[in-house]
């Protein structure tokens, strides 16, 4: 009998996309500093949100206790800010939670319109509250200080809390008298979704929404400015990273450092392989054991570690300095650290130290997992050792090799920073200068924005055009994806 | 005595090297001098591997003006704690510690559980959009906005300088779910269906069956988690610079690491040095060793418990899906 769908419960349904995205736009006005309807003076912290205003007070009112003694402002109209805010942002959530419960049956459609009702009413009541504050303060002796300021958000957030309001109110409407629907109830689907829906929420404000950070890759940004349309540029970012000469030679240096020590690593990929093998022709099993725990203790510290490390036994008063010292080899320590040469070598001997014994272990796992016969059959035929070995052992180890290989080819571009930042010092910082490090140094440090966003940009793509074509490469011609 | 399955595995495999290797050999002469080389590649290796941290070890406890006159080499001398007591004097040290400490155990686990519960959820087939939603999670493993895009996205969330930038990220972590929910399809799905054809909700059948079962995966994601948790020092870095009061005990060692080597250094980055300290004739360089072993010890002191977990975690990770 409840099969088949009225034309009402149909039209009810498709109504609730609207519904549920407006709700999802409002939680998402909650978090983004620019839309911040409470902010409204230019002297609160630009990257305060709306959840920040309504919680936390002491924020709201940051830099305002001069004007509160002086008696430039009431303190009472911030208090009503506060509290409109808290009302804003509770309103929201009741919202949020009931676009969840909208996913349930009828019983639970009802509630869900009756609280997105009640709460929006709320949301208007704390948008009035903060015109009223605003306008306390705009009436203020001192505009200069207090630099009062009609926010934009204010507007969005009324508009999408209309949008639900009327929206909520034709369900209303449109929804059909309950059955005598005994209890609250969802779909199993539904119920696992909305289970799920607060990490995929994490993921999107953590990965996603990165994303939309590319857009400074366009303006004309400084640290501290708005974006605006007098300061969008269009691609002059782009064609300044190959028109501009000290930018290009940068780049071109930088790239260099790269893909030599991302090549090195390449090349050399095969060591952990090589230590595997080799220590699996080691007889006594407590000697094997012995070596594999000691080697993969490098792995576990970080490369500041690996860099105080480094400092312990090449520094001036170090290991190495103090016994050539006292054996009178050196007049006077020496501090290896420092000094541009053979910079890539240096730091492609460090990774080993740390990473080979680590590399290895996938290796001899999968030696253990070669099949004994191999081995009895080739020994009855009188293979010797090194016959075993090259014959039985690498080839079975290849497949697991080339899906590493392939997946370093794909992080070529994307060497970490850690390790060359902890490693730079005045002497070989031409040198060691990789791509993530430029990035961090260029971006972070001397707060060059855009143009760093516009790196970021094609090495992430780059990066990924890479992964796939690895991808390709790997079905091509073992019928297996390694992604 | 009971032998663990990890000696019996090990004897398995001596039995069958015997069996392949040592019968038919004479031992050849190239063959001992293969050996004795494989031998000493791999001692010094080995060596060059612990060594450094015994060394840094013996530094931190022997005599400072031996320590100084660089005639602790090998062997301790006049053993001594003062300098690690000393440490703890130095109030901006003990500070990164404890921040260390609250973000590894905190957001340890707080990933767990998450990892946990995710890896069960997308393994429920009748979820509403499970591929795609699960899809877009494992997605984000290989692709990213870049370094600059998330950090100007830290600082419009407005978690740059809070405690919460070090937490908040790394609860969903893709890679660790891929790992439980390997390791839960492997469970046997009659387990499950018995719950809940007796009325166990999702909820039930996640703390009372799946939780318990999947252990062994938790402890290895646990303990990977933290040991990334410990040793991460970029998010510091770059996330809390004007937050001094938040930096980690990596970020703190990177900047005495750095710094002009002396005393009064030390005493100029606010950290408070006591009269005794002074006395004592602390040298950057003990300082530095010192610190460094501290940052080190929780790593060394976890490792024998990680060992025997990280096997099982590489070969789990393999497998994707």
């Amino acid at each position: 009998m409840n099969e088949i769908k009225t034309k009402r419960e149909s039209i009810s349904d498709k109504l609730y996309y609207p519904l549920r995205i407006a709700i999802l736009l409002s939680v998402l006005f909650l978090f983004i500093p620019a839309l911040n309807p409470a902010r409204i003076s230019g002297v609160m912290n630009r990257n305060m949100s709306l959840f920040t205003s309504g919680i936390s007070y002491s924020s709201l009112i940051d830099g305002f206790g001069r004007a509160f003694r002086k008696g430039w402002v009431m303190e009472s109209s911030f208090q009503l800010l506060y509290g409109s805010s808290m009302v804003l942002c509770l309103g929201i959530i009741a919202n949020a939670l009931s676009g969840c419960a909208s996913l349930g049956n009828i019983k639970m459609k009802k509630l869900s319109n009756l609280i997105t009702v009640i709460s929006c009413v709320a949301q208007m009541l704390g948008l009035v509250g903060i015109y009223i504050a605003y306008s306390q303060i705009a009436q203020t002796e001192k505009p200069k200080k207090i630099e009062p300021l009609f926010p934009d958000g204010f507007w969005f957030v009324a508009v999408v809390a209309i949008v639900t309001l009327v929206l909520s109110l034709a369900q209303i409407i449109l929804l059909s008298k309950s059955q005598k629907e005994e209890k609250f109830e969802m779909q199993t689907k539904f119920k696992l979704f909305l289970m799920y829906m607060p990490f995929i929420a994490l993921v999107a404000v953590f990965s996603y929404l990165p994303l939309w950070g590319w857009r400074y890759a366009f303006f004309n940004y400084k640290v501290g400015d708005s974006l605006s349309m007098d300061n969008f540029v269009g691609f002059k970012w782009f064609t300044e990273l190959f028109n501009n000469p000290a930018t290009v030679r940068d780049i071109v240096n930088v790239l260099k450092n790269t893909l030599a020590m991302s090549g090195l690593g390449i090349l050399t990929s095969w060591i952990p392989m090589a230590f595997a093998i080799f220590l699996s022709e080691i007889k006594s099993i407590r000697f094997r054991r012995f070596v594999q725990t000691f080697t993969t203790v490098p792995n576990f510290i970080s490369w500041v570690l690996v860099y105080a490390i480094a400092f312990c036994i090449f520094s001036t008063d170090g290991f190495l300095s103090s016994i050539l010292v006292n054996t009178g080899v050196w007049e006077q320590g020496q501090n290896l650290l420092m000094g541009n040469e053979h910079t890539w070598l240096k730091m492609w001997a460090w990774g080993m130290w740390k990473g080979v014994g680590w590399s290895a272990i996938i290796y001899i796992a999968a030696i253990s997992g070669i099949d004994q016969q191999l081995y009895e059959a080739a020994t009855v035929d009188g293979a010797g050792r090194f016959q075993k070995m090259w014959h039985i052992t690498v080839p079975g180890l290849i497949p697991t090799f080339c899906v590493l290989l392939l997946m370093s080819v794909a992080n070529i571009l994307s060497n970490g920073m850690d390790q060359y930042l902890v490693f730079k010092n005045a002497t070989n910082a031409d040198t060691i200068r990789v791509l993530d490090l430029y990035v961090y140094e260029l971006g972070i440090g001397k707060g060059s924005i855009p143009l760093t966003t516009v790196v970021s940009m094609l090495k992430s793509i780059i990066s990924v055009t890479l992964l796939f074509l690895a991808n390709g490469v790997s079905k091509l011609i073992r019928g297996e994806s390694i992604v | 005595m009971a032998k663990t399955a990890q000696e019996k595995a090990d004897l398995k495999a001596e039995r069958i090297y015997e069996r392949t290797h040592k019968k038919r050999y004479r031992t050849r002469p190239g063959d001992v001098v293969f050996n004795v080389l494989n031998y000493l590649v791999f001692t010094l290796f080995t060596i060059a591997c612990i060594f450094p941290f015994y060394y840094l070890f013996i530094n931190t406890i022997s005599d400072n003006d031996l320590v100084i006159k660089g005639l602790i080499n090998f062997v301790p001398k006049g053993i001594h704690l003062d300098n690690y007591k000393s440490l703890l004097n130095v109030s901006d040290l003990s500070n990164a510690f404890i921040v260390s400490i609250a973000r590894t155990f905190l957001g340890t686990a707080l990933m767990v559980a998450a990892s946990g519960f995710v890896g069960y959820l997308v393994t429920k087939q009748e979820m509403w959009g499970r591929k795609f939603w699960y899809r877009f999670l494992i997605i984000t493993m290989y692709f990213n906005a870049g370094l600059i895009p998330w950090f100007l996205n830290m600082q419009m969330l407005g978690l740059t300088n809070t405690f919460w930038a070090y937490i908040v990220p790394g609860i969903v972590a893709p890679y660790n779910i891929i790992l439980v929910k390997t390791y839960i399809e492997s469970i046997p799905a009659e387990l499950e269906e018995s719950a809940e054809m007796d009325g166990a909700t999702y909820m039930t059948v996640f703390r009372k069956i799946i939780w318990p079962l999947s252990k062994p995966i938790l402890a290895t994601i646990a303990i990977f988690g933290a040991v990334g948790h410990w040793n991460s020092f970029t998010d510091s870095l770059i996330l809390m610079q004007s937050a001094p009061n938040l930096y980690t005990l990596q970020h703190r060692l990177y900047i005495y690491l750095n710094q002009a080597s002396n005393l009064s250094a030390l005493m100029e980055s606010g950290g408070q040095v006591s009269e005794s300290v002074i006395k004592s004739a602390l040298s950057g360089k003990v300082i530095k060793y010192t610190i460094s072993m501290v940052t080190v010890i929780p790593i060394l002191v976890v490792y024998p418990f990680m060992q025997r977990y990280f096997e099982k975690g590489i070969m789990l990770g393999a497998v994707k899906g």
